[in-house]
């Protein structure tokens, strides 16, 4: 175990772990030494301006590599500071990939994405990581290693640990392992990208009694189809596999809905990647499915103006994602206002306004308690979850 | 506070005629879908609306009586059996509050039985996905409480995949909400902790469930195998080419046999060692070709013969014989006891083999029946209970079966869940540190361990555990009465 200094967002010492022993030792030393820790992967969510407060920060990032992969299992069980590109090539040797995409670089950690229950386009059909992690080793703030979930696909055995982890942003466990479902791949993976037409709503039901089983449609803001070199339309990109027979049938039915091209499938990766550079904010707005049409309509309202916004939605699940650079707080706050009629979940906020515009979602008094069960002196990441 | 003023209390809340005390009314709350245990409630109280369950909860809490909250009584772990505590029967809370097609969404009461909430959404065009064989009687309450899987779980994931909100009431009487159905929630995930926490965590007033579009197109395969090998082969070549079944089921020799001389036959080939029920669901265009493929990979595996179901008619007969296999299981002797595990698909080949010998060293007849695709199996031994000595060979077979699955990396249960049965396995797949803070989590929905108690975790795991609530316990032992 080394210490040393790093830019990391955190004050005091960066403390590098690369087992779970040295994780265990890590939090145990800051238990006697009454010290708070931020836990950090590859450092990518520390821009998002979470006010943890913390004495030193735990990286887990050399906690890294493929443990058990067993490809007929369609299961990998890796270290939490494995990155997706990672597990992306490993995978891809046999056939096979990890169905969780969350916007960002791949370079992030498996770790970090379980957290923070970070997800993409492909929850549309694959759920969050809550249905896609099989089991979880972790270490508590009292610097116990505990298990959750087994290696294999279903099990029901003692209370849900590895739901309760997942997007806990590690507030409850410092994630040290994980076992997550894989997926075989298909003989045809394609992607289209298809003109929506106003209005939307029509559109929308359209698409929804059209003849297609897509693993992921995103509808596009026409700035941002634009910044993808996809046209200056609005546009629904559209992901769908099977057998060629049930693809081409899949590309008939969307050229019903408007005009459809074949593009790379790396346009998934570029938008995913794709938001502006330090955002001021990057945020969710969300409401029933049937509801995203409305929804559409606020983030559209809240981004009016804004240069290089970045503004996509996730049909399936009714949920807006908007990106907005350079904007002054008090414009923020003024705009954040316009989202009154759905559900807002916040990515990157200004440090000064998390607490103004993102109450904490963990106050009550039975997530205190479940909190406390695992974490009793609230040592892992305090603050982050926007807790006084 | 006595049984006899408990009896009063609930009575002023309920209706005196849904609070049963009577030793004959109380007989059949002694079992649940697991022979072999017997357990008699002190009270049982039936609730007829949200608010009834909520005051039924809260005066509980008050007086610091334990109870089991039960549905339909289906479950196969012991679960919701009551031992001297309140049974609270859901089974009166059967509405559909609300059916949102546009959303794909329902609202349940927990008594809503499974099966009924698919037949309410035929008519959008939809269904509820998870299908567990009981789902004829079975309760989505109950089915949240054990996270229930199915069949068709392989393709659509369990009851967790599709739950998005529950209203409960937690043990101590407070009224919570878990999830929304308007949009993310942040926070815990305490509806994911809630899901499978088999009535420990608390009572479900309502549930917000998904609803799935029905397939525009379905294909039924029969293979038909002269060894368990091969049948385990296909079904991994299936999973590794990137078709996804909505269903991939095994049926062994013995159960084969007991579908095919019931009134539940199907037509399954008698002398086979092994069929797989596979199903291919989704869009019309392309599904063909799949169904060629996995016809193809069935017979490069060594399948006699595959058979495509022609008619409705003909894949109704095919899927009865399966999910009716545990009732002809009936035939062959008065108890049946259905034990679930989980293995790694790769390792389905070798199980199945211990397990054949663990039957012949034991002198115990088993019959497999199971989802092959998610390596979750079904091992069941029909038996004489009454036989003191076949029972002791029974339960010493399946404790033999479980540290095979165990040893190869699998788990004790996939969707049945611990309940009373299962927690002797709890120390061999969980360290003591984690079963100590599944005792701590638990302390945190419910910390005077009213709800089910002794289910679950070990009790020695409890570190603070004090002592178990059974039927030598008085009433609301510890309460201030």
């Amino acid at each position: 175990m080394t210490q040393v200094a790093g830019p990391t967002g955190a004050a005091g010492a960066v403390i590098d772990a690369s087992s779970t022993s040295q994780v265990q030792d890590a939090v145990r030393d800051a238990a006697a030494r009454g010290e708070a820790l931020r836990i950090v992967g590859a450092g990518s969510w520390l821009h998002a301006g979470r006010p943890v407060r913390a004495d030193a920060s735990l990286c887990v990032r050399s906690l890294a590599g493929v443990v058990e992969y067993v490809p007929g299992d369609l299961t990998i069980t890796a270290w939490a500071g494995t990155t997706l590109a990672e597990l992306d090539r490993v995978t891809a040797e046999h056939g096979q990939w990890l169905a969780l995409d969350p916007f960002g670089a791949r370079d992030g950690t498996l770790g970090a994405t379980v957290a923070t229950g970070s997800f993409g386009p492909l929850a549309a059909s694959f759920g969050t990581p809550r249905d896609v992690v099989l089991g979880l080793q972790c270490v508590t703030g009292d610097g116990e290693i505990v298990n959750g979930g087994a290696r294999v696909v279903k099990h029901v055995a003692g209370y849900d640990l590895v739901r309760l982890m997942t997007g806990a942003w590690g507030t409850l466990g410092v994630l040290t392992m994980l076992t997550l479902r894989l997926r075989a791949r298909a003989p045809v993976d394609a992607t289209y990208a298809v003109n929506v037409s106003a209005p939307l709503g029509a559109w929308i039901a359209a698409y929804r009694a059209a003849s297609v089983s897509p693993l992921a449609t995103e509808l596009l803001h026409a700035a941002t189809a634009s910044a993808l070199g996809l046209g200056t339309d609005m546009t629904a990109l559209v992901r769908v596999s099977g057998n060629d027979e049930a693809v081409a049938a899949q590309e008939k039915a969307l050229a019903e809905l408007g005009a459809v091209r074949s593009v790379s499938g790396e346009t998934w990766a570029a938008l995913a990647g794709g938001d502006p550079p330090r955002p001021t904010v990057a945020m969710r707005l969300s409401h029933r499915p049937a509801r995203i049409a409305d929804v559409w309509v606020q983030a559209t309202t809240i981004a009016r103006d804004v240069p290089d916004a970045f503004l996509h939605a996730t049909l399936d699940r009714g949920i807006a994602r908007l990106v907005l650079p350079r904007v002054g707080d008090a414009d923020l706050v003024t705009r954040l206002r316009l989202a009154t009629e759905c559900a807002r979940v916040c990515e990157v906020l200004p440090a000064a306004l998390w607490h103004q515009v993102a109450p904490s979602a963990a106050s009550d008094p039975l997530s205190q308690r479940v909190r406390t069960a695992f974490d009793p002196e609230w040592r892992l990441n305090p603050g982050i979850l926007g807790e006084a | 506070m006595t049984t006899a003023a408990l009896e009063a209390q609930l009575g002023s809340i309920v209706g005196a005629r849904y609070v049963r005390s009577r030793a004959a009314e109380l007989l059949v709350y002694e079992s649940d879908g697991l022979p072999g245990y017997r357990k008699r409630p002190s009270l049982a109280v039936f609730p007829g609306t949200r608010d009834e369950a909520v005051a039924v909860v809260q005066l509980l809490a008050r007086e610091r009586v334990p109870f089991v909250p039960r549905g339909a009584g289906t479950g196969l772990s012991g679960g919701a059996l009551a031992d001297g505590v309140v049974l609270i029967g859901l089974n009166r809370l059967t509405r559909i509050i609300d059916l949102d097609p546009a959303s794909r969404l329902a609202v349940v009461e927990p008594g809503v039985v499974n099966a009924s909430l698919s037949r309410a959404a035929h008519s959008h065009g939809l269904h509820y996905a998870p299908d567990p064989s009981s789902q004829a009687a079975c309760t989505i309450g109950g089915n949240v409480a054990e996270n229930a899987g199915g069949p068709h779980c392989l393709k659509y994931g369990v009851t967790l995949n599709h739950v998005v909100a529950v209203n409960a009431v937690l043990p101590d009487g407070t009224v919570t909400a878990f999830g929304s159905a308007d949009g993310e929630r942040e926070g815990y995930d305490l509806l994911g902790a809630f899901v499978g926490s088999e009535g420990c965590f608390g009572v479900a007033l309502d549930i917000t469930v998904r609803l799935t579009p029905n397939p525009r197109a379905v294909r039924t395969l029969l293979a038909d195998f002269m060894s368990i090998d091969a049948a385990a082969r296909a079904t991994t070549a299936i999973i590794a080419a990137g078709i996804v079944p909505a269903a991939l089921e095994m049926m062994d020799a013995g159960t084969i046999h007991a579908v095919e001389s019931s009134i539940y036959a199907a037509g399954y080939p008698i002398d086979a060692a092994a069929v797989l029920l596979i199903e291919l669901d989704g869009l019309a265009a392309g599904l063909d070709r799949d169904v060629e493929r996995v016809v193809a990979l069935c017979e490069e595996a060594g399948a006699r013969g595959v058979r495509v179901a022609q008619s409705e008619v003909e894949r109704v007969k095919l899927w009865q014989g399966r999910k009716k296999a545990f009732g002809a299981m009936g035939r062959i002797a008065r108890h049946l006891f259905v034990q679930d595990a989980v293995v790694p698909r790769t390792q389905l080949p070798n199980v199945m083999a211990s397990i054949a010998t663990i039957a012949e060293q034991h002198g115990v007849r088993v019959c497999n029946v199971f989802h092959a695709g998610d390596g979750n199996l079904h091992p069941n031994i029909p038996y004489n209970g009454s036989d003191p000595a076949e029972r002791e060979r029974v339960h010493a077979a399946m404790r033999e079966i479980m540290q095979a699955c165990i040893a190869v990396g699998g788990t004790v249960t996939g969707e049945h869940g611990i309940g009373l049965d299962k927690l002797g396995y709890m120390p061999l797949i969980f360290s003591e540190d984690s079963l100590n803070r599944m005792c701590r989590l638990r302390d945190a929905f419910d910390p005077h361990r009213l709800a089910n108690p002794g289910k679950v975790v070990p009790v020695r795991s409890c570190r603070e555990w004090h002592g178990f609530v059974g039927r030598e316990a008085p009433l609301g032992a510890g309460a201030a009465s």
